[in-house]
């Protein structure tokens, strides 16, 4: 009876925990959109004295590249995805699926960016990226941003392949399937959820990256992560929330879509519910 | 004939499947090489060696020109203490996170809006939002606004350039809290629902099982996000450039004022600064690598 009751009581903590933590997420996101559709918010009303569209008139203005911005940061965002996760799915078979000399140099080295910060790398590459005349281009960016998302798509690459393993490649291939038809019929379906995920994780960080992608990119190749940076680093306050919320609104978009086709992917709901 | 080729053939398959796995490592250690190799560049500039401005002596003039900074104590003492304090809060937070989700098995939704939604929005947002709620003409302020008061200036507090730096940690809670917990949350369930039950069925309060079963099982995935928040809150420039104090300031924010100077030389300067940095996150590295261990030692005597 005890017992029922201390079970009781932790779930009633949970809950509570839980609930904490949304109301945290929605709060912050929550004062961010307020702010991108106040006009005037004078200290010290609590809520502001006229609303406008102003914020996302600019954004979308001639003036501001936020279009421009935008799309150049979905592509960037799309390409340096794919780059990392075929790299990052090519690295897991070979770490999961085959013995070899070297393997656990070539593990060590995928998780590196995890390991040695950003803005090192950023600073030492920028020198090597001129000498190689990928700097201040889009190919240089998509690079850079495909080797900070490389770790977590080997990650979770590792994760499903290890569970995966190759039984259902070896069963196509003994049954006279070709490489190409075991690769786009068999491996690439049944590793579909990793490789999802991994897609959709590589996009968000890649949209993230302001540092890596000013020093590399020279600030030529304007992301929307550039364009918005001057506002919050103390510009207009309405304009850098609007950046905000679209940018929120934009990956928001992605992940769903890409939840969307995991969920339509997965035949198997354990799965979806291990790799989302 | 027919022999000699059969034979020519085997060969031939056995060293297709021997270079298989160098193959298929290929472009993930092309990309780690690049990665290695601009790191590389970095750090022997810090040794003075800049080959492209005819520099080719080593020194280690510029380390001992860094830690002799009158503020570089200040600086890499903050540094450690924004990573440490931060990354003690989101791998404390974290775990308690994913417990909670796990007890009152959270629905999918749930899930998604409190660790997803966090994961991708950008860190530069949270800092701008922190700033919106705790500035000083921020909504809190405004809360606590004393009505005689004319202007934000004369507001109690204000989380920007706040030496405290409670600002930085609270975007880095808000941002990594629930990181630790997405990555300890799946196995937790895992781990909660099978042996977890199992002690619970043998007797065990909920207390017990989860510090003695559940736990110790997600102990390893827990200390691998922790060494990556850690390593990350270290050496990450945006939250530190925008809600952090004019002194003492960051190793990254300090490495990439000098890097930025007109004067060439001075890239040297900041790449033994960076040097300090990787030194550091190095350290952290090698955790990483015996907790990732264990767990692999786990896993095996799992089956």
């Amino acid at each position: 009876m005890a017992r029922r009751k201390g079970r009781g009581a932790s779930r009633a903590a949970a809950c509570v925990l839980v609930a904490v933590q949304l109301a945290i997420v929605v709060v912050t996101l929550g004062v961010m959109a307020v702010w991108s559709f106040a006009d005037a918010w004078p200290w010290p009303q609590l809520a502001p004295q006229a609303w406008s569209l102003r914020g996302y008139a600019i954004v979308f203005s001639g003036s501001s590249d936020g279009w421009p911005s935008l799309a150049l940061s979905v592509g960037i965002g799309a390409a340096s995805s794919l780059v990392a996760t075929v790299a990052g799915a090519m690295g897991a078979r070979a770490v999961c699926c085959h013995e070899w000399r070297g393997k656990g140099v070539f593990r060590l080295a995928t998780m590196l960016p995890f390991l040695i910060p950003g803005t090192v790398f950023a600073m030492g590459v920028q020198v090597a990226f001129i000498r190689m005349g990928l700097a201040r281009t889009v190919p240089g960016v998509v690079l850079a941003h495909a080797i900070v998302a490389l770790p977590y798509a080997s990650a979770l690459m590792i994760d499903v392949v290890r569970a995966r393993g190759t039984r259902l490649d070896d069963a196509a291939r003994l049954l006279g399937a070709g490489r190409v038809a075991t690769l786009f019929q068999v491996s690439i379906p049944s590793l579909a959820p990793g490789l999802l995920s991994a897609l959709s994780m590589g996009f968000i960080i890649s949209c993230s990256q302001y540092f890596l992608t000013l020093l590399v990119g020279g600030g030529k190749v304007r992301t929307f992560a550039l364009a918005m940076f001057p506002y919050v680093a103390g510009g207009d306050r309405t304009i850098a929330a609007a950046y905000g919320v679209i940018f929120m609104v934009v990956t928001l978009a992605v992940f769903c879509v890409f939840r969307l086709l995991l969920r339509r992917l997965s035949w198997n709901a354990d799965d979806a519910v291990l790799y989302e | 004939m027919r022999a000699a080729s059969a034979e020519e053939g085997l060969r031939r398959r056995r060293r297709a499947v021997r270079l298989a796995p160098y193959a298929l490592a290929l472009p993930a250690a092309a990309l780690a090489a690049v990665f290695v190799y601009g790191v590389v560049v970095g750090v022997l500039q810090g040794f003075g060696i800049m080959p492209s401005l005819g520099m080719n002596a080593f020194t280690f003039d510029y380390y001992a020109q860094a830690l002799a900074r009158p503020d570089f104590t200040a600086s890499i003492g903050y540094s450690l203490y924004l990573s440490a304090v931060s990354s003690a809060i989101a791998l404390a937070g974290g775990v308690l996170l994913a417990w909670a989700l796990t007890t009152m098995r959270a629905r999918t939704a749930v899930r998604m809006a409190s660790l997803q939604v966090p994961i991708l929005t950008m860190h530069a947002l949270v800092a701008l939002a922190v700033a919106f709620l705790f500035s000083g003409s921020g909504l809190v302020s405004r809360l606590l606004a004393d009505p005689a008061a004319q202007s934000a200036a004369q507001s109690a507090f204000s989380v920007v350039g706040d030496p405290s730096g409670w600002g930085i940690v609270a975007v880095y809670a808000w941002k990594e809290i629930p990181y630790v917990a997405f990555c300890t949350v799946t196995i937790m369930m895992h781990v909660s629902g099978t042996l977890g039950e199992a002690a619970a069925m043998s007797g065990a309060s909920p207390a017990r099982s989860f510090f003695s079963v559940t736990l110790p099982l997600c102990a390893p995935a827990a200390v691998q996000a922790f060494v990556v928040v850690a390593a990350f809150s270290f050496g990450s420039y945006e939250v530190v450039y925008l809600l952090g104090p004019t002194y003492p300031k960051t190793l990254p924010v300090l490495a990439y004022m000098e890097f930025q100077d007109p004067d060439l030389v001075n890239r040297c300067y900041a790449m033994a600064l960076n040097g300090i940095t990787t030194g550091v996150c190095a350290l952290t590295a090698a955790v990483y690598f015996i907790a990732a261990r264990v767990q692999r030692r786990q896993e095996g005597s799992r089956g």
